[in-house]
């Protein structure tokens, strides 16, 4: 049995081979390193992991998602791992210029509108969800191209609001 | 229970984990539970613990849980003889309390005249005052600037101005000098114009840094009222509580039975007769101020009921049945023991401004052990609705002392795994084994002054890149989730089957090393 994987680690791509060796033994290489694991799914949906050879602890890991973001936590820790090319709008962190509705929710102000220059940061719409008040930006700092909502519009997660296009750098 | 159970049948008005709390006390006086639901909440929790169910149809707040017809009518159709409103929603209503009456029902809660005493945040204070409690010096209404400059020297430098019309910080600003008055009160009046569309601005003396502490009380419809001691819930992020503690690591017994009498006197002069909390600000020269009295059972209830051995539903159910509360605590000592922690797992990244999520639950395990109670309201493969409050689950932990309670929190917290959509689990694991908190070392600014709390690793300039270990973990879950087919899986949701099968992969594996 053998999976290969890709994550994203600081900006760069690096690849996961996992390998059985025999029975709960796994070769693991990660880059240009190679190390040995045991390792033991429960039906918890959890896995019990010990890297061999050397006196670490072992623990069991939960991992849930898709190849693409694949969420773990382990040691009580969470770590969202992300596929090389895996960016996806919606939900902040993507400054392409469009302010999204990072979830289903109502518009309670839009401070915009077409024509005006904003900042990255500047908030351009204030999205109610979840009894939270959400201050949307767009995230690149330019020229308002279109506002697709109005105050008081139920929208749905990943609806496009504002459209800002960037300034020339 | 060998007595004869309260009521019968009591329908809950909520949903998520409360409603299945209060379904489980239910239960264990014999009384038979009725859900409601929207249809969001088809599967939630609450429906599955519950002996009947009612669907109200609709998604929204305000199509179900809200919608005051709806509610009795299926509190009638089900045969209910009485209505636990939980928290939020219909719970501090009393047009909702005044209509379960005229229906011929019992409100698990005090009755209306005492709830819209307490209710307004004005009326409450003016309540505080007459019973003789303490509440922040200022004034209550604005009669101009050189009114509220003159109300602001004599009490004495700082100050807060705030909006009349005022919340959630907006006009609201703390002036450390007497000549910048002018110039604040004209700033504040122009941001409550913006926000609010009216000018009008207060001023309170600033209690700062502030703790806060709350009473928690139980009245019975006899003229009795007993204090159940304090909690503190000072870490707070936009005041929304964040973690909550019983007893305070700072109240000494003068001012614990300083501050039960206050909210005691408070509750009988309004005829309360149900469980109920009084707010305060407590200030560093332990000097308590009122705040507000919440007419309901509280969210962080547990660590109340961890230390004094008491469970409040019952208590609620018993009261409101006409119980005697001589009777029903009679040979209970409350004297508070221990120490008790509750953690609030919402559904929201911290990391990112605190922005909410939604979406299928994909693996949830949940931290157990002695001294660990989880009162939750989802599990694995519920898809958390959009439409309600972001709270999952409580973590709430005992132990004999404060010190054993935060690091029995803290493991608890790292046992624990929401995965599918963001959580702010961390978050709670950071502010727990923060040197500030495990010295108690705590206000209600505190998460306001330590973003880096909320930020995480993305604040110290290094995004917390994953080491081999975790790419490690990662992809030997995915490679033994295809193998075995079950949970885990990069592309199968995690079901999990909570069996005994557990034991079958596990040859060889010795039991006392799961832990550490």
């Amino acid at each position: 049995m053998k999976l290969s994987r890709e994550f994203v680690r600081d900006g760069e791509t690096v690849a996961v081979q996992v390998e059985s060796i025999d029975g709960n033994r796994f070769r693991v290489r990660v880059g240009d390193n190679s190390y040995e694991y045991d390792a033991r799914a429960l039906a918890d949906g959890g896995v019990r992991i010990q890297k061999l050879g050397d006196d670490s602890k072992g623990s069991v890991a939960y991992g849930a998602g898709s190849q693409q973001s694949y969420m773990l936590r382990v040691d009580g820790k969470t770590h969202t791992l992300e596929a090389p090319a895996s960016r996806r709008g919606g939900g902040g962190g993507v400054s392409d210029g469009t302010v999204r509705a990072p979830m289903t929710g109502t518009v309670l102000e839009i401070m915009c509108k077409p024509g005006d220059m904003v900042e990255a940061d500047q908030t351009l719409v204030v999205v109610s969800a979840m009894k939270m008040e959400h201050k949307l930006s767009a995230g690149v700092a330019g020229t308002v191209q279109s506002v697709a909502t109005e105050n008081g519009a139920t929208v749905d997660q990943g609806a496009e609001l504002v459209i800002v296009v960037p300034a020339e750098s | 229970m060998a007595e004869q159970p309260p009521f019968q049948r009591v329908l809950v008005a909520n949903r998520g984990e409360i409603a299945v709390r209060v379904m489980r006390g239910l239960r264990e006086l014999g009384i038979e539970s009725v859900a409601v639901h929207s249809d969001a909440d088809e599967k939630c929790a609450h429906v599955l613990a519950a002996d009947h169910v009612v669907a109200l149809g609709g998604n929204t707040a305000a199509e179900s849980y809200l919608d005051i017809d709806k509610v009795l009518a299926a509190a009638k159709s089900a045969g209910a003889q009485a209505i636990h409103p939980g928290y939020g929603f219909l719970s501090e209503n009393s047009a909702f309390v005044r209509a379960v009456h005229e229906a011929g029902l019992v409100f698990i809660g005090p009755n209306a005249d005492a709830m819209d005493r307490l209710g307004g945040k004005k009326a409450a204070r003016e309540e505080a005052v007459a019973a003789g409690v303490s509440v922040i010096p200022g004034t209550e209404q604005d009669a101009g600037d050189e009114k509220l400059i003159e109300v602001a020297k004599q009490i004495g430098m700082p100050v807060m101005l705030k909006a009349s019309a005022g919340g959630g910080g907006r006009g609201m600003r703390r002036v450390e000098r007497e000549e910048d008055l002018a110039e604040a009160l004209a700033a504040g009046r122009r941001e409550a114009r913006d926000s609010f569309g009216d000018d009008r601005m207060i001023v309170e003396r600033a209690v700062f840094p502030a703790r806060h502490i709350e009473i928690q009380f139980i009245a019975d419809s006899h003229g009795h009222v007993v204090s159940l001691h304090e909690r503190e819930c000072s870490v707070q992020r936009r005041h929304q509580k964040v973690l909550e503690e019983a007893p305070s690591a700072v109240i000494s017994e003068e001012l614990r039975q300083q501050m039960g009498a206050a909210a005691i006197a408070l509750a009988k002069r309004v005829g309360y007769d149900n469980a109920g909390t009084c707010e305060f600000l407590l200030d560093a020269n332990d000097e308590f101020y009122f705040l507000e009295v919440n007419t309901r059972l509280q969210v962080e209830h547990p660590v109340t009921e961890l230390v004094t051995g008491v469970d409040l539903v019952h208590l609620q159910l018993q009261v409101a049945a006409g119980g005697k509360l001589e009777e029903l605590l009679a040979g209970h000592d409350l004297t508070p023991r221990g120490h008790s922690i509750e953690a609030r797992i919402c559904a929201e990244s911290p990391e990112q401004g605190y922005i909410p999520a939604a979406g299928l639950l994909e693996l949830v395990r949940e931290a157990h052990g002695p001294g660990i109670r989880v009162d939750s309201g989802v599990y694995t493969g519920w898809e958390v609705p959009p439409f309600y409050d972001s709270m999952l689950a409580k973590l709430i932990v005992w132990a004999p002392n404060r010190a054993m309670a935060c690091e029995r929190l803290s493991q608890a917290l790292g046992d624990t795994a929401y995965l599918g959509i963001p959580t702010n689990v961390d978050f709670l694991r950071r502010i727990v084994d923060d040197e500030a908190f495990r010295t108690a070392a705590i206000s209600t600014d505190m998460l306001s002054q330590r973003p880096e709390l909320a930020a995480g690793d993305s604040a110290t300039g290094n995004p917390g890149a994953p080491d081999d270990h975790v790419l490690a973990a990662a992809v030997l879950c995915q490679a033994l989730a295809r193998q075995s087919g079950g949970g885990g899986g990069a592309t199968s949701s995690g079901s999990t089957q909570g069996s005994t099968a557990v034991w079958q992969n596990l040859n060889g594996f010795r039991l006392f090393e799961v832990t550490r």
